[in-house]
């Protein structure tokens, strides 16, 4: 295909405002492809190469309003086609103001004669030279070679040439209207086109698939060890969802960390990729290692890095970060901060796709390849509140973000966030509440006061809403038990009754009507979130406040 | 095979004048010396080079041909003081350049010939104009063109018979004319072109003042710029292709 061709579809379909008329148009660019289909299949979504591939063109703007300038003619300059962006706003609209081709060829002098228009092919091809320029003098070989594509451009072909090139294509293609004309173009289901993308991520391989081998061969595509496929995510939810959906519930620690897909092959490749499918492998030797030392099968798991301390417990989020972004000097950035990986999920096997099997076996097969629980994320399936109390409980206090709820039924599905993977809601509202008693720990826990009982005001009286327990450090419960104790009025076993004196910050899912507190109304999922010591019990939340909050 | 002693200053002149072109080229390695075609990826600009057998200490070559990473090359080259030898053999088992330097040693890895650029079929140009000039003079040109413009026209006025420079800026001119007796020979015929500024300048980079650069010009057509080097047992052609004038 001419690439004069495809600049034409181009700005038809950048002119077009419905997306049912846009894939019509799509439909027929593939269809019109021929040998270029799977370049086509790209370009038109203003990709070079496939979603997998970490390849970058690695243009800067100078580079290609250099390029720009040389192939606009007489004393245009890098800076004069800056100004003009200035005015014009957009890189298309300024490529095409300028009027390319002054430069003539050497093909033109030679027998036969060159003169070709250009080829999506021979576009992509240089594409493909630019993004392999590296080291001293790069920059000036991809200004050659940008040169040499502008210089043989018509206006509608440099617009869409300068956008391709600086990644703002923006002729309102999205994935969906590409899967959609793949479906329509090669007569397929869209369902099964979005599972082969699913498993590739590179639709011009499943564009081309679709075209020469149909339906059959689209099923037919499965992942591909050093592919990475795009991470399944998560919404915002509560237990109460959770509780309500499913008849028991996946629970997981939530890490505070980078998420990583690693993809391990015992007699090749070790490689890493980020949650956008960057390869991460050069910044976290630790991974590698990891898997190096710890799986003997081909194995594609989901998990995350996080960054540890000396004592290994987990540091801030912004500790991984520094390292993922590392390009240089890994083996320094590695003793300032060590990483380790903890899988929670498991897509491939040995030849085997897991993307369909429930979470649950898919979980089994990890614990099978992580026997000895290194580098395991746990899973607990429950279906008692409680228990998932405890278990957020445990992921706080050491130090983790909080819990992920899961359905034990659910299918890996690769870039969807839908609700078969819950991270637990931040508390919406919280209420300053009257810590009115307490209960001595148990175990290591038997000098502190803990199970803090909580109360709103009334009037002049308090009235309990719930109790907290979950979600405190011993460290804070030390700290607390030293607060509350010169407040004790009785002592009753393990309770104690306490003097209203001290308010809590309390965070909770939802309340409930209830009549097992005095206030009428309990607090669903309590969480202790701090002590307001600016506070006295009179500044304390109001029984009115939360029955206004019930009944929203 | 191939093995070769060679100096230092050729060396380093020979790939000089490739390196300003492209990164990467092919080396024939033929009996009678050592020869590279190569065009930048504009396909614009084409250097032709050769470099005789003579112009080496020693020599021994059977046709072969290898890919080089010109940068890395040079560098390598660089690292020998005026007037070393630099030893050049090809070990055919690991398709790698053992190249020594005294008693530096280095092996240097080659580029699959097939994955770089194909060569260009040069131009088969009876052009009407030549003009002989000494290297220090093109220098002249285009440095007093670049100071105002990114392009070049370059002529010869057949009445009048002189070799012309002309340079248009937005604001600036620049106008130079040698005549013969400027010229180490001039054939007068009807010439003018406009050539980027971009490419003459590297060309120019790798010509040496002080020696004879002889420019073939014709109306619109590229220019060939030939000279010789290692005491003309080496040979460069550069050729050039024009902008169009209209503009």
């Amino acid at each position: 295909m001419k690439f004069a061709a495809f600049a034409d579809r181009a700005g038809e379909i950048e002119a077009e405002a419905s997306d049912l008329a846009i894939v019509d148009h799509v439909t027929s660019l593939l269809a019109d492809a021929n040998d270029d289909l799977e370049v086509v299949a790209r370009f038109v979504q203003g990709r070079v190469f496939p979603a997998w591939d970490s390849t970058t063109l690695d243009v800067g703007p100078r580079t290609c309003y250099e390029a720009i300038a040389r192939a606009a003619g007489r004393n245009v300059s890098a800076d004069d086609v800056e100004e003009r962006l200035a005015e014009v706003g957009e890189i298309g609209a300024v490529a095409a103001s300028y009027d390319f081709g002054g430069q003539r060829g050497l093909g033109a002098f030679t027998e036969g004669g060159g003169g070709e228009d250009l080829s999506v092919r021979e576009v992509y091809e240089t594409l493909v030279d630019l993004a392999e320029a590296d080291g001293s003098g790069s920059q000036d070989r991809k200004v050659d070679l940008l040169f040499g594509l502008f210089n043989r451009c018509s206006s509608e072909e440099a617009r869409y040439l300068a956008r391709l090139v600086l990644s703002e294509m923006r002729i309102g293609v999205g994935e969906g209207a590409v899967r959609d004309a793949v479906a329509a173009a090669f007569d397929v289901p869209e369902d099964r086109v979005e599972r082969a993308l699913q498993v590739s991520n590179d639709y011009g391989r499943v564009a081309a698939v679709a075209r020469e081998e149909g339906l059959e061969g689209l099923d037919a595509m499965d992942l591909e060890l050093g592919r990475p496929v795009k991470a399944m995510l998560a919404q915002a939810g509560t237990v109460t969802d959770a509780l309500e959906e499913w008849d028991e519930t996946a629970v997981e620690w939530k890490y505070d960390g980078a998420r990583v897909q690693l993809h391990h092959d015992p007699d090749g490749e070790t490689r890493v990729f980020s949650r956008n499918m960057e390869d991460v492998t050069d910044a976290l030797p630790e991974v590698v290692e990891f898997a190096d030392g710890r799986l003997e099968d081909p194995v594609i798991l989901d998990g995350e890095v996080v960054a540890i301390d000396d004592a290994g417990d987990p540091l801030p989020f912004q500790e991984v970060l520094r390292r993922f972004r590392r390009k240089h000097d890994v083996a320094k950035a590695r003793e300032d901060v060590t990483v380790r990986p903890v899988f929670f999920d498991c897509l491939h096997v040995a030849g085997e796709d897991l993307l369909e099997a429930p979470l649950t076996d898919r979980h089994a097969r990890l614990e099978s390849l992580l026997a000895d629980g290194e580098g395991l994320s746990t899973l607990w399936l429950t279906d008692d509140p409680d228990e998932i109390e405890a278990i957020d409980a445990d992921a706080l206090e050491g130090g983790h973000e909080g819990i992920m709820l899961k359905n034990p039924d659910s299918a890996y599905s690769p870039g969807r966030r839908g609700k078969n993977w819950l991270k637990r809601k931040p508390d919406v509202e919280t209420l300053d509440c009257v810590v009115t008693g307490a209960e001595w720990g148990e175990g290591r826990r038997a000098t502190y006061l803990g199970t803090f009982e909580l109360s709103v005001r009334d009037g002049e009286t308090f009235e309990t809403v719930g109790k907290v327990a979950t979600g405190i450090t011993d460290e804070t419960l030390a700290d607390l038990t030293e607060l509350l104790e010169p407040h004790v009025l009785t002592q009753d076993g393990q309770e104690v009754d306490l003097e209203p004196a001290v308010v809590f910050e309390v965070g909770y899912e939802e309340i409930q009507a209830s009549p097992t507190y005095s206030a009428g109304y309990a607090l669903r999922f309590p969480r202790f979130l701090g002590v307001r010591h600016d506070k006295e019990p009179a500044d304390a939340d109001t029984l009115e406040r939360v029955r206004s909050l019930y009944e929203g | 095979m191939f093995k070769a002693i060679v100096s230092a200053e050729t060396l380093s002149s020979a790939l000089d004048s490739v390196s300003v072109l492209v990164d990467e080229c092919k080396i024939h390695l033929e009996e009678e010396g050592l020869a590279i075609r190569a065009v930048d990826p504009a396909n614009v600009g084409m250097v032709d080079l050769s470099l005789d057998a003579a112009a080496f200490e020693s020599y021994e070559a059977d046709g072969g041909l290898i890919g080089v990473d010109l940068s890395r090359l040079e560098d390598i080259a660089g690292m020998a003081e005026s007037g070393q030898l630099i030893q050049l053999e090809l070990d055919e088992e690991t398709r790698k350049l053992q190249i020594q330097i005294d008693g530096l040693e280095y092996t240097l890895a080659l580029i699959d010939p097939d994955s770089i650029r194909q060569e260009p079929d040069i131009p088969d140009l009876d052009l009407p104009a030549e003009v002989v000039l000494e290297g220090k003079d093109v220098n002249r040109s285009v440095k007093a063109a670049d100071m105002v413009s990114d392009h070049i026209a370059l002529g010869v006025d057949d009445a009048e018979e002189y070799f012309y420079v002309d340079a248009e800026g937005d604001t600036d001119d620049v106008h130079l004319e040698l005549t013969e007796a400027d010229l180490i020979s001039l054939q007068v015929g009807p010439a003018h072109s406009l050539f980027s500024l971009d490419y003459l300048k590297d060309m120019n980079k790798a010509i040496p003042s002080d020696t004879e650069v002889t420019l073939e010009l014709g109306e619109e057509f590229p220019i060939k710029m030939h000279f010789g080097f290692a005491e003309g047992q080496g040979q460069v052609t550069y050729m050039l292709a024009p902008r169009i004038q209209s503009d």
